[in-house]
């Protein structure tokens, strides 16, 4: 009788088998902050903000025709899901290779995670200035770098060249992100039981064959939820394309984020942002909704 | 596997050659904090070949490595400015990480270990608030945040950091629930314990790991998110990555304080990354031990 | 040596190191022969090491001392407001700098009334206004208005004479409207008849040219745009590509790309509108001004298309241009023997003449043509203000003439909105070469606002059309997606009148 003793002085709740308990908190602050800007959204798609009278007019469906008439909202969006499918190929590609390289108990490798880590923690913003810098045609050194080796013409404006550009803004993102992947992969690696490798060397399958019928195979479902938090991520991704190249040039590296903050701040059309922003959150739901489905993950 | 010593050898060059490549832009923007303002812009672009000085960091923080300085116009236009604005980073990564993960960890708990209908959807939710693109929930959130007085205070930004942070450490946490033997709980409350018992004397500590491996996540979120901190701060606070945006100034932008700034940024971050390492690599597993 | 000897020495050292004369080690090498360390550099007259924003002559540093008439106004007029708190969005522009590092403490100490100033880019600055603004919630106590802004906030401010005339307890004595350049209140200030705010900075594009390199090749100031084109392809011919003819701000969808469009456009005597209100730059004018740039562009470094004006300002600084067109706030800190490699070297003069010029009568929406494209500023108190008159204090010792003149000296590169800070003994005293506050550029400076100054149109699109529309699609062109000027400029022109149609 000691445990009832004990669970009289808790709250009461929690003493319950019941889950709700236990996700008030969590659904208190999802209410307030992410469920009330989603209402907020569609109210203010159906808005419009005007200038001259400081206040927002009814415009019923008004936005959404304009969505689906927009070509630059249409460009944006294809740049959008190039840009996020492009960085998750080469971020979970380039991160499985690292991680497979250095998930080692050898002296050293240690120390090499936490290099590692460095990247994640300078804020994009910053990232994004670093790059422009380093990219820059007459002032980088990456593209006084990619001038010499001749992969570039020489003294090439790398964010200026609509067939470089996104590319040039790829680079940051990988370089960013990748180590994230190397983490999650470096762990998943670790936490793998060691039974089926050693009778794999047994039967004296080469290093590619473990890695694709064992490896891959068990690393499934990190592999997926890692995909699916970053994918989100570079959806929404903004930090980069604003301070780099402000979308440009022309409209080659305008995303969907940027054009809704564009239309929002800068043209003061909080409607057609909202509308913008919306829409971008049913393709993402859409997308990870199928994907989720596909890779049959279950929480 | 077993590496024979020349592939162990080769290994350990690749590994340092892939981690000193991605190290390199540090290295070069940490050359840039400490170059004269005349070298950091030259053609062809060098990395060496400078001499070094602490002007840069002198000019950001206020404070004085060699001689006193005085009245002068800064980028940003603040002296002594930058120090508070660190602080200001440091509490707000620090409390939004708290405050997510003790509320993800109690909602981790019962959805690793309790069954309920619509379970799977649920987390599917919680996930898509992560999806909104961040400007639409900066408008609705700085009208709220002005009628509740939270704008431009610790707690409002605290708040929506740690929303921000929700959804990514539901999803881990409750991966790290899943990795241990959900026999334990039931051993224990054939003993008769309660779930919240079983939750902090057994569960919890035994995923400390992955609570570490969360709180690091969450902490570099919470100090690099730019732009609910532009939207939702005034003058009284600011973190490190908007505040550096004030180096983008009308004559050019100062790109050695910007530097210093980033290179100081670094470190505490960086510190608090050291001290949870071992605990980010085991704890990462998002549940891969229950295949 | 006593200690007032050693003083005067180092005080000399200072006057040297400030002129470039010995470097950095050597000064401090000095310094410390001297035994002035860390404690004794700190007496403020004695403090010249500047950042890249300003570098302070000793002589400015000493002068920081407001008449008594002033500090005695302050702090009467403001005992009713001492401890309120007025708040400011502002860019990082020199002004603001200079008040938020060096002048307010003064202000705040007179009056009572504290000051908070946040400093952004300018992007983020509309940003905050915007929300500020369409909320109505008073936020801010003060706007910062960019001159592309002034229509789209005209509603939200009061009227700086107004309140002048209406508030003669809280009236500055000797504020005296009339001093600011009447060219700046017409271009920077006035909407539809209202004055938006008090004027407060003024960039303008002026012409600036390596002395050395046009004596070496024997070329003269350039009067004409023909003449500049000219002057341009000769120095790219005798000293490319390590100093280009010239440079440029060019960055696809920035609104500085929009600037310089507009300097070549107005210069060839053609408008970005109509006087029916239709957009105008597909017109031949429009077409000649493009060609002209095409040509000029052959003669920049391959980075001008992804330059704001901070790659720009860099690319002279570094001396990779032999002349431009630009800002004139950029001159001081090319000057500072700190942080650029032509200090010295450059001369500043109006800008060339145009080919033709249009009148106001023959444009819209209030443009003004003029190879002198100006970004002025305005300073605003905002209707929805909770502490208007604090606010409004603040705003007339942000543009008195006392205060002008120390932003001037405290270097950084104002264009002073004044006409009496011009011909202040003080600012006269700045005119040297060689020193990051000089002064020496102004003259050029205020001549082209009195006679080459140009002024975008006022319309509340102008926002979306100057910062998004036109940077956008000339960005396009330049990136090789249009296959001709009249190509590019038709597009413009449909998407132009689109958006001002709604």
């Amino acid at each position: 009788m000691r445990m009832n003793a004990v669970s009289l002085r808790l709250p009461r709740p929690f003493i319950s088998d019941h889950p709700l308990p236990w996700l008030l908190p969590l659904i208190a602050i999802l209410v307030v902050f992410a469920l009330y800007p989603f209402f907020y959204n569609i109210w203010l798609s159906a808005h419009e903000f005007i200038p001259r009278k400081r206040g927002l007019d009814f415009v019923g469906f008004d936005n959404w025709v304009k969505l689906f008439a927009d070509p630059r909202m249409w460009n944006a969006l294809w740049v959008t899901l190039f840009y996020t499918g492009v960085c998750l190929a080469i971020e979970v590609t380039l991160g499985m290779a690292i991680a497979l390289l250095i998930d080692s108990d050898d002296p050293g490798f240690g120390i090499l995670r936490g290099l590692l880590t460095l990247t994640l923690v300078i804020p994009p913003a910053i990232t994004g200035m670093m790059f422009l810098l380093m990219e820059d045609a007459q002032f980088g050194i990456i593209a006084a770098f990619l001038g010499d080796v001749g992969l570039i013409a020489p003294q090439t404006a790398i964010l200026a060249e609509p067939s470089l550009a996104l590319w040039g803004v790829v680079v940051a993102d990988v370089w960013q992100w990748t180590p994230f992947m190397v983490l999650i992969f470096v762990a998943g690696l670790r936490a793998l039981p060691s039974d089926p490798y050693e009778s794999a060397m047994i039967d004296g399958a080469s290093g590619w064959q473990t890695f694709y019928r064992l490896t891959l195979p068990m690393m499934g479902k990190v592999i997926a939820i890692a995909v699916l938090i970053r994918g989100i991520d570079l959806f929404r991704m903004f930090d980069y394309v604003f301070v780099m190249t402000s979308g440009g040039p022309g409209t080659a590296t305008y995303t969907l984020s940027l054009y809704a903050w564009q239309q929002t701040f800068s043209f003061i059309k909080w409607g057609y942002g909202a509308t913008i922003s919306l829409f971008a959150l049913f393709i993402v739901l859409l997308v990870a909704h199928l994907f989720v489905s596909l890779t049959k993950v279950r929480w | 596997m077993l590496l024979s010593p020349w592939q162990r050898a080769l290994r350990i060059g690749l590994a340092w050659a892939v981690v000193l490549a991605f190290a390199f832009p540090i290295f070069y923007w940490l050359t840039v904090a400490f170059k004269p303002d005349g070298d950091i812009f030259s053609v062809p672009p060098r990395v060496f070949g400078f001499e070094p000085t602490v002007q840069s960091f002198e000019e950001v923080f206020g404070i004085s490595l060699g001689f006193e300085r005085g009245l002068e116009v800064l980028p940003g236009g603040g002296n002594f400015y930058m120090l508070p604005r660190l602080w200001d980073s440091v509490v707000v990564a620090l409390f939004s990480t708290a405050l997510a993960v003790v509320i993800a960890t109690l909602a981790a708990y019962p959805l690793s270990r309790m069954r309920f209908r619509l379970q799977h959807h649920f987390v599917f939710w919680v996930l898509s608030t992560r999806m909104m693109p961040p400007v639409a929930v900066a408008i609705p959130m700085f009208f709220i945040y002005k009628n509740f007085g939270l704008l431009d205070t610790y707690t409002g930004v605290i708040l929506i950091h740690a929303l921000m942070n929700m959804p990514l450490a539901v999803l881990l946490l409750k991966s790290f629930f899943d990795d241990i033997p959900v026999e334990i709980d039931e051993a224990a409350l054939i003993d008769g314990a309660s779930r919240f018992k079983i939750f902090r004397k057994i569960v919890l500590p035994m995923a400390m790991g992955g609570v570490a491996a969360t709180a690091v996540l969450c902490f570099i979120f919470s100090w690099t998110e730019f732009l609910f901190v532009l939207t939702l701060t005034q003058t009284s606070l600011k973190t490190v990555p908007v505040v550096s945006s004030t180096f983008v100034t009308s004559t050019g932008t100062a790109w050695g304080n910007m530097a210093a700034l980033g290179a100081a940024a670094m470190v505490p971050a960086f510190v608090f990354i050291l001290l949870v390492q071992k605990n980010l690599v085991r704890g990462l597993t998002l549940g891969s031990l229950k295949q | 040596m006593n200690n007032g000897d050693r003083k005067l020495y180092l005080a000399s050292v200072v006057d040297r190191y400030v002129r470039g004369q010995i470097d950095r080690r050597a000064f401090l090498r000095t310094a410390g022969k001297l035994g002035l360390g860390a404690g004794m550099l700190g007496v403020s007259s004695l403090v010249p090491f500047g950042g890249r924003g300003g570098f302070i002559s000793p002589a400015a540093a000493q002068t920081i001392q407001y008449s008594d008439d002033m500090t005695a106004w302050l702090k009467e007029t403001a005992k009713p407001f001492a401890g309120q708190t007025v708040r400011l969005a502002t860019e990082s522009t020199p002004p603001s700098n200079a008040i938020n590092s060096a002048l307010k403490p003064y202000f705040e100490e007179a009056t009572g009334i504290k000051v908070e100033i946040e400093v952004l880019p300018l992007e983020q600055v509309l940003q905050k206004l915007t929300l500020d603004v369409a909320s109505g919630l008073g936020t801010y106590d003060l706007y910062y208005l960019d001159q592309s802004w002034m229509a789209s906030f005209s509603g939200d401010v009061i009227d700086p004479r107004e309140k002048y005339a209406a508030k003669p307890d809280l009236a500055m004595p000797n504020y005296n409207f009339d001093d600011f350049l009447p060219a700046l209140v017409d271009g920077i200030s006035m909407y539809d008849g209202i004055m938006v705010g008090v004027p407060y900075d003024i960039p303008i594009f002026i012409q600036m040219y390596r002395k050395d390199v046009y004596d070496e090749l024997g070329l003269k100031v350039p009067a004409t745009m023909g003449e500049f084109l000219a002057n341009a392809q000769a120095i790219q011919k005798a000293k490319g590509p390590s100093i280009y003819g010239t440079t440029g701000q060019m960055k696809s969808g920035h609104y500085s790309l929009e600037c310089d469009w507009t300097a070549w456009l107005w210069g060839h005597g053609g408008s970005v509108f109509g006087p029916d209100g239709k957009f105008a730059g597909n017109d031949d004018q429009g077409l000649a001004a493009i060609a002209y740039w095409q040509k000029l562009k052959e003669n920049m470094p391959s980075g001008v298309t992804s330059w704001t004006w901070d790659g720009q300002g860099q690319s002279v600084g570094q001396g990779l241009a032999g002349q431009v067109l630009s800002w004139g706030e950029f001159f001081p800190s090319w000057d500072n023997p700190e942080s650029s490699k032509v200090s010295g070297l450059m001369e500043a003069a109006v800008p060339p003449k145009a080919d033709a010029l249009r009148t106001v009568s023959e444009t819209g929406y209030g443009e003004i043509p003029g190879v002198g494209h100006q970004g002025g500023s305005s300073l605003a108190v905002s209707k929805y203000s909770k502490s208007q008159d604090a606010a409004w204090l603040f705003a007339q010792w942000a543009t008195a003439q006392e205060t002008q003149v120390y932003i001037t000296v405290l270097g950084g590169g104002t264009g002073p909105t004044r006409s009496s800070v011009y011909d202040d003994a003080r600012v006269k005293a700045n005119a040297k070469p060689g020193i990051a506050g000089t002064t020496r550029h102004l003259d050029a400076v205020r001549e082209t606002i009195a006679n080459h100054m140009g002024s975008e149109p006022d319309l509340p699109e102008w926002a979306e059309i100057s910062n998004d529309t036109i940077p956008v699609e000339l960005g396009r062109f330049w990136a090789g997606e249009y296959d001709s000027p009249k190509a590019v400029m038709d597009s413009i022109k449909d998407k132009v009148d689109g958006i001002i149609a709604g």
